[in-house]
């Protein structure tokens, strides 16, 4: 998953809109009765139309614009007989917060809409078999059809989606065998990677790594996993394995978050686990490690499975984002 | 003041015991709650919601009831869910008289343990949070009241000659086009919809209790095609639906629970219970802890589930068909003619009635199948989560969605 700093970069295009509109018309920079025309706002926030009509919609529900008789908002709320200003918003100075502005500058990069698409695309499959309309996905997320492309380049890389004979991107459905392959592999890759590691593996690293662990910092079982594959797997001077090693677990890893952010309850018992794999490594011979490792993955396997059986409990809202269509 | 003296002058309600179970129409009868009350001194609220309904609540809800009244085969969803806590069996005081059914998966050491979800394959809480048959200080739900489901026909259509022997087949039988239904949910209708495909040889199944995709998508696909063709009239949620389905003569032949033989009107020999040749869908139900409960509540789920087993329960169940975990501790609230019914498989020696005192069985009649024994050692298969449990669900929902939007032949399909 690509995250980044910026708090906002993660937030849709038409809420980082409303919030630069709505402080605008609140600091008074924007005055009441001016015509807000979607047009030239997307000129100014360097975006589509798109967003800009989701920011003005929730600006009215607000009561902060309103409709009247001719195009565009106005200013300011309802039932006033406020008059009409028609300025062209770029006359305005707008007070747009730097962290705002960065994540609207730079949208035009498929990193800052990547995460949200890969939680939309992993979560739905558990529903079944949906086709994504390439066209329909750069118009939702306001970028351009290029940006589009390599958002679903990356999304093939981790195996959520696939082309069919129509050349039609196809995601799901998401199956326990799906999971069940996947973990098998890791079963089978890991513990020998982890036995060809052992002249290389960041020992330090570990050690620290045990040290935060008894002192009871939160620890995520994804970040430790994470950890097993950088300080240690990783370290095998086999490249293609440890290629091999990632991609295998970078479907799991989205599917993951996307049951959880479904609200699935999130997996505690194996944080014990990762702390005794990594007290085999750091201090006992490799071998003892590599063996606990393919037990710990199959324990995650049943764990996994079970996880899937309990999705059929959440029930389809039939909201699922306007680029998935139902197969 | 005036409300403060109001509140002082009303009952401590606050302070009133009570206890709150969840669960299905399996178990949660008035006669039943009255009876707990009376014996145990505290209140008990039921909620009854139907199969799915109460799955999604108890795993989502946890803190919305004490006592959870359900399946096995629904405890991994619910359990892995988080939702229940470990039943520890030394506070349990009928355990050792709980049947081998439910503790070691068959009633002998040599009976024939079905596929699917046994439940001892689900009752013990093994190292690491998992259930499993290995025995062990708790477990996850306490065995309470199991059947060996079948379906109902009408012997009008199927024959009624000697030597006829019911199939899971008739469920897709040209003979019943048309007026034939399933029960909606997907642990179950699922499985006596892959029986009748296997019975009728159309399909077959490697293991019918853990079906792989293409076996799903197989078994859809042949439902699909006797729905376009128009076999299927509906699909039912619970008894009085299915009752209703046959009063309004509109099945010839279609899933059944026990208690809706009693409840289809004047004429029980037109819709009558299968003995299947190819044996029974079986199912154990039970009860569990939810995980939020301690201290004195905890206490009174305990007492109730003691309670559960004692034998009062047992004889109401056994009046709509039932079969109890305990079933000697039953046996002492049941008339001998009601035991030598239910139980024995002997012709009714006059007419018995049901739990709420209705007429159920005629003199003469006699319970399809035989005894407890015989049913028991015929089990084929247990209602079942399997691992593409999710996947199966919601191809089992799609078709169910059809069959309701369209219950007539050759409409628009997919």
């Amino acid at each position: 998953m690509i995250r980044s700093s910026n708090p906002f970069a993660q937030e849709p295009r038409y809420e980082l809109i409303t919030r630069v509109l709505r402080r605008n018309i609140q600091g008074g920079d924007l005055p009441e009765g001016l015509v807000l025309l979607e047009g030239p706002i997307a000129t100014v926030m360097q975006t589509s139309r798109v967003p800009v009509q989701a920011a003005l919609r929730h600006l009215m529900t607000e009561g902060l614009v309103h409709r009247f008789e001719g195009r565009g908002y106005l200013v300011g709320p309802e039932g006033r007989g406020i008059a009409p200003l028609r300025r062209d918003i770029s006359e305005f100075t707008l007070d747009i917060p730097e962290a705002v502005d960065d994540a609207l500058q730079t949208r035009g990069t498929w990193r800052h809409v990547y995460d949200e698409v890969e939680e939309q695309v992993a979560s739905c499959q558990i529903f079944g078999e949906f086709r994504i309309v390439e066209t329909e996905l750069s118009e939702y997320l306001g970028v351009s059809r290029t940006v589009a492309r390599d958002v679903l380049a990356r999304l093939q890389e981790r195996g959520l989606i696939r082309k069919n004979p129509a050349s039609h991107w196809i995601a799901g459905p998401l199956t326990a065998r799906t999971i069940r392959e996947k973990l098998e592999l890791r079963g089978i890759i890991e513990p020998a990677a982890l036995r060809m590691s052992a002249p290389f593996i960041r020992y330090a690293d570990v050690e620290h790594l045990l040290e935060k662990i008894d002192s009871g910092a939160t620890l995520s079982s994804q970040s430790l996993s994470d950890a097993l594959v950088e300080l240690c797997i990783s370290q095998a001077p086999n490249t293609t394995l440890v290629e091999m090693i990632r991609s295998n677990r970078l479907l799991l890893s989205s599917v993951n978050r996307a049951l959880t952010s479904l609200g699935l309850p999130n997996d505690e018992a194996a944080i014990d686990q990762y702390r005794t794999l990594f007290d085999l490594i750091a201090r006992h011979p490799i071998d003892s490690a590599a063996e606990y490792l393919r037990d710990h993955v199959e324990i995650v396997a049943r764990r996994n499975l079970a996880r899937m059986k309990i999705v059929a409990v959440i029930s389809e809202t039939g909201a699922f984002a306007p680029y998935l269509v139902p197969q | 003041m005036i409300s403060s003296l109001v509140h002082l002058a009303s009952p401590p309600r606050l302070h009133q015991r009570r206890l709150r179970v969840r669960g299905t129409s399996i178990t949660l009868l008035s006669q039943v709650r009255e009876q707990a009350e009376t014996d145990l001194g505290f209140s008990v609220d039921y909620e009854l919601l139907d199969f799915p309904t109460c799955q999604r609540r108890a795993a989502m809800e946890p803190e919305g009831y004490d006592v959870y009244e359900q399946c096995f085969h629904n405890l991994d969803i619910v359990w892995f869910w988080g939702a229940l806590q470990p039943i520890d069996i030394n506070r349990l005081t009928e355990w050792n008289n709980i049947s081998d059914l439910a503790k070691h998966g068959g009633i002998s050491k040599y009976a024939w343990r079905g596929h699917g979800d046994a439940p001892v394959r689900k009752l013990y809480v093994q190292p690491g949070g998992f259930l499993g048959p290995k025995p062990s200080r708790s477990i996850s739900m306490l065995p309470t009241v199991h059947n060996m489901d079948s379906f109902g026909y009408d012997p009008r259509v199927f024959g009624m000659a000697e030597g006829i022997k019911p199939s899971w087949a008739w469920l897709l039988d040209k003979r019943a086009k048309g007026r034939i239904a399933l029960v909606d949910e997907p642990a179950i209708g699922f499985f006596d919809a892959a029986l009748a495909a296997e019975a009728a040889g159309e399909l077959e199944f490697a293991d019918i209790g853990n079906m792989t995709i293409e076996e799903i998508n197989a078994l859809m696909a042949l439902l699909e095609d006797r729905r376009r063709q128009g076999y299927f009239c509906g699909a039912w949620r619970d008894g009085d639906q299915a009752a209703q389905l046959v009063r309004e003569k509109r099945v010839a032949v279609q899933s059944m629970w026990s208690p809706v033989y009693g409840q289809i009107g004047p004429h029980p020999g037109n819709f009558i219970e299968a003995a299947p040749a190819e044996g029974y869908r079986a199912w154990h139900g039970g009860a569990s802890l939810s995980r939020h409960l301690g201290g004195a509540e905890l206490d009174m789920a305990y007492e109730y589930l003691n309670w559960w087993l004692s034998g009062y329960a047992g004889s109401v169940m056994a009046r709509q068909g039932y079969y109890i975990a305990t079933p000697d501790r039953s046996r002492a609230h049941m008339t001998p003619q009601e035991w030598a019914y239910w139980y024995d498989g002997a012709p009714a020696a006059q007419d018995l009635t049901g739990p709420a005192g209705e007429w159920v069985v005629r003199a003469g009649a006699r319970r399809a199948g035989g005894s407890y024994q015989e049913r028991a050692s015929r089990i084929a298969i247990w209602n079942t989560v399997m691992d593409e449990y999710n996947y199966a669900t919601r191809a089992w929902e799609r078709f169910i969605r059809r069959i309701q939007g369209s219950a007539t032949p050759e409409e628009g399909a997919a």
